[in-house]
């Protein structure tokens, strides 16, 4: 069985050098429309993974750990913890232990007033580990001018548009004045040392920072009182399982907490990227949709040549199906070289243009879409998914367009085809 | 962007601001009981109880929510309805933070900064000292009756006591946070009882009760004013009145930012 069946085998594969031209641009084709898909999805995915990047970059981070009851309220009193606060060290030291997290960093907010001179703003006060904060997010390294502020030293950074609202410079004096969490009302002066400038005009306008024990003595809490961890990841793409991983992890251990990832942070983030990777299989379907016709245009050309010959096999005493069953070989056999053409020729460009993608900023300049700034950069993003699923795309093209062409081979009717009927 | 809020502490009446800030001395007088008065009119006695053209007092703010609880003593003097001061006294920690509300603007100063403070338009429903009075309380300086259409809803005994209940519903031009506002109001002397506010929606969001009746610089007043939140019983405010004169000298220099960070007033 196995012998007859290497003999069709051999058949199809010389009926497809029969004509050497035709066979190279059907297969050129299809690897072209695998390089296509593969280079489509690939920059689609690099878009989605720029938009999650600079969506959580900038502030949130990839993840964040607060007191179960935390959010959505953001009530000043639920520290992680409770009112006794938990060992702020020891739970950086579990978070950081976590394979798959590659840095953290404790927050602590309040709500108040920002005063410098005769002009006043409501602020939100962010208390925050310098070291630690620029590991996770940009926060620190869009400072437009000045530097971190130090502990100890009542210093404090301002947001670009509040500084510009409120006509202070480095160097000024600034009061802040906030509700304490011992219900009274802490207010001390402290030193502007940095200007912050995201280019998120909610967040220029509206966050001062200032370190973490600093803000802690503000608001009357001890150094145990954190509001917030937020936590970046090495690979944001697999954030569900990492969250979850991190929450088993920190289960049982210190008090309650909830680890919840960008996706849940940042719904409207999320629901950008899934309607981008919906787009993908469009993508694919589109380029293998063309294809298929191209394809069995070819070998239906292939199979109307050689009515002569499917018709003498056919007078030796072969069954239909095993005239049909060469054609759908061609088209395996097209497809195949056209992986081996495509997946030579994809691996090197997308190599290159994942590695040095072309920067368009001469054409457009950073914009902000979804809430997060974006660079314009066209990276393609790897992934193992894409040139797999490509890959089996191919396949079913070439054996679904194969499909008519055979059935038409095995229809030919041997003593008409015979007589030039 | 997130959004963080401070801690929620709930609005309180501008009636129990008006009543901190421009304790009142009304010309009205309380000696001859209603009669064949209005709803109209009885509700407006009840709003001028605690406004009018001059007053000082001193005041004592207990304030209770689910984490902490704490007691201000505070002096506070005002002029109509325009200009009042307040001081704080006690705890030492905050002593000396005042309030100065003149017009529509407000003012805290900070002792321990040394520095006056104009609360931002944006501020102005964030809380009074950690209580449940908001600035907004403290400058909205309508009367009821300009902002409501008054009705009584009831009218008899309940325990004990003859009383109204006043059913309060916005006009449709008022500038009100209220849905709706349900007053009750001794017959005997005119004093309220409670006051019932409820939003948009038609829920009680919170409850004002009057008690402790004297008479505090020849006038009777509540001397007690408890606010609480109906989404969080077991929190309130509570504002005691220790001493109260109306119709004292005062002229608008008092109420000048220079006195605002002055010592003592």
């Amino acid at each position: 069985m196995s012998g007859r069946g290497s003999v069709w085998w051999r058949v199809a594969w010389r009926s497809l050098w029969r004509n050497r031209s035709r066979t190279l641009i059907t297969a050129s084709a299809l690897a072209f429309g695998y390089l296509a898909a593969v280079v489509m999805v690939g920059l689609d995915d690099g878009m989605s993974a720029e938009l999650v990047e600079n969506g959580t970059r900038l502030m949130s981070g990839q993840m964040q750990v607060h007191a179960v009851d935390y959010l959505p309220d953001r009530n000043m009193q639920n520290t992680i913890g409770g009112d006794d606060g938990t060992n702020v060290d020891s739970l950086l030291a579990r978070i950081d232990a976590d394979p798959d997290v590659v840095a953290s960093a404790p927050r602590l907010y309040g709500g108040g007033l920002v005063s410098a001179g005769a002009r006043t703003e409501g602020g939100l006060l962010m208390g925050i580990d310098p070291n630690r904060e620029e590991k996770v997010t940009t926060l620190l390294s869009t400072l437009d001018g000045g530097r971190a502020p130090r502990p100890g030293a009542h210093e404090v950074v301002l947001g670009s548009e509040m500084a510009r609202q409120l006509q202070v410079k480095l160097g000024d004096q600034l009061v802040l004045v906030a509700p304490a969490a011992d219900g009274s009302l802490g207010n001390d002066l402290y030193t502007l040392v940095g200007i912050f400038q995201t280019g998120t005009r909610e967040i220029d306008a509206s966050f001062a920072l200032l370190p973490l024990s600093d803000l802690q003595g503000l608001l009357a809490m001890g150094p145990r009182r954190i509001h917030e961890v937020a936590v970046d990841v090495a690979r944001p793409r697999d954030i569900d399982a990492i969250a979850a991983g991190l929450g088993r992890r920190l289960e049982g251990y210190g008090p309650p907490v909830q680890v919840r990832s960008w996706r849940e942070l940042r719904p409207d983030l999320a629901q950008s990227v899934d309607l981008m990777n919906a787009w993908n299989s469009l993508i694919v379907l589109i380029v293998f949709g063309m294809a298929v016709f191209g394809v069995a245009n070819t070998l239906i050309i292939g199979t109307f040549e050689r009515r002569k010959e499917f018709a003498v096999v056919r007078a030796l005493g072969t069954t239909p199906l095993g005239v049909g069953r060469t054609v759908v070989y061609e088209g395996i056999m097209l497809g195949g070289m056209a992986l081996v053409a495509g997946a030579l020729v994809t691996a090197p460009i997308m190599w290159w243009w994942h590695n040095a993608p072309p920067v368009l900023s001469s054409i457009v300049g950073s914009f902000s879409w979804s809430g997060s700034q974006w660079r314009p950069i066209l990276r393609v993003e790897y992934s193992v998914k894409t040139p797999i699923v490509s890959a089996l795309a191919l396949f079913l093209t070439s054996i679904v367009a194969a499909i008519y062409p055979a059935w038409k081979a095995t229809r030919v009717p041997p003593a008409d085809a015979l007589a030039d009927r | 962007m997130r959004r963080i809020h401070p801690e929620p502490t709930g609005r309180i009446t501008r009636r129990l601001a008006a009543a901190l800030l421009a304790l009142s001395a009304a010309t009205a007088t309380f000696a001859a009981p209603a009669r064949a008065q209005t709803a109209k009119e009885i509700v407006d006695r009840v709003d001028r109880l605690l406004r009018g053209s001059s007053s000082h007092g001193k005041v004592e703010m207990r304030i209770k929510t689910e984490h902490w609880s704490r007691n201000l003593s505070m002096e506070v003097w005002s002029l109509g309805t325009e200009y009042s001061l307040v001081r704080v006294t006690a705890p030492p920690r905050e002593a000396g933070t005042a309030t100065l509300k003149a017009g529509q603007e407000v003012w805290n100063y900070l002792p321990r900064v040394d520095r006056t403070i104009k609360v931002p338009p944006s501020l102005m429903m964030g809380s009074w000292m950690g209580s449940h009075v908001t600035n907004d309380d403290l400058v909205k300086e309508s009367r009821m009756v300009d902002d409501y259409d008054i009705t009584i809803s009831f009218e008899g005994r309940r325990d004990g006591v003859d009383v109204w209940e006043f059913n309060l519903v916005p006009k449709p031009e008022a500038a009100v946070v209220w849905g709706r506002v349900v007053e009750q109001v001794r017959k005997k002397d005119l004093m309220p009882t409670w006051v019932r506010y409820y939003d948009e929606d038609g829920t009680l969001v919170r409850t004002m009760t009057f008690s402790d009746y004297q008479r505090m610089g020849g006038r009777l007043v509540p001397a007690k004013m408890q606010v609480v939140p109906t989404d969080k019983p077991d929190e309130s405010t509570t504002l005691i009145y220790h001493e109260l004169q109306f119709d004292v000298h005062l002229t608008k220099d008092f109420f000048s930012l220079r006195n605002l960070r002055a010592r003592g007033g």
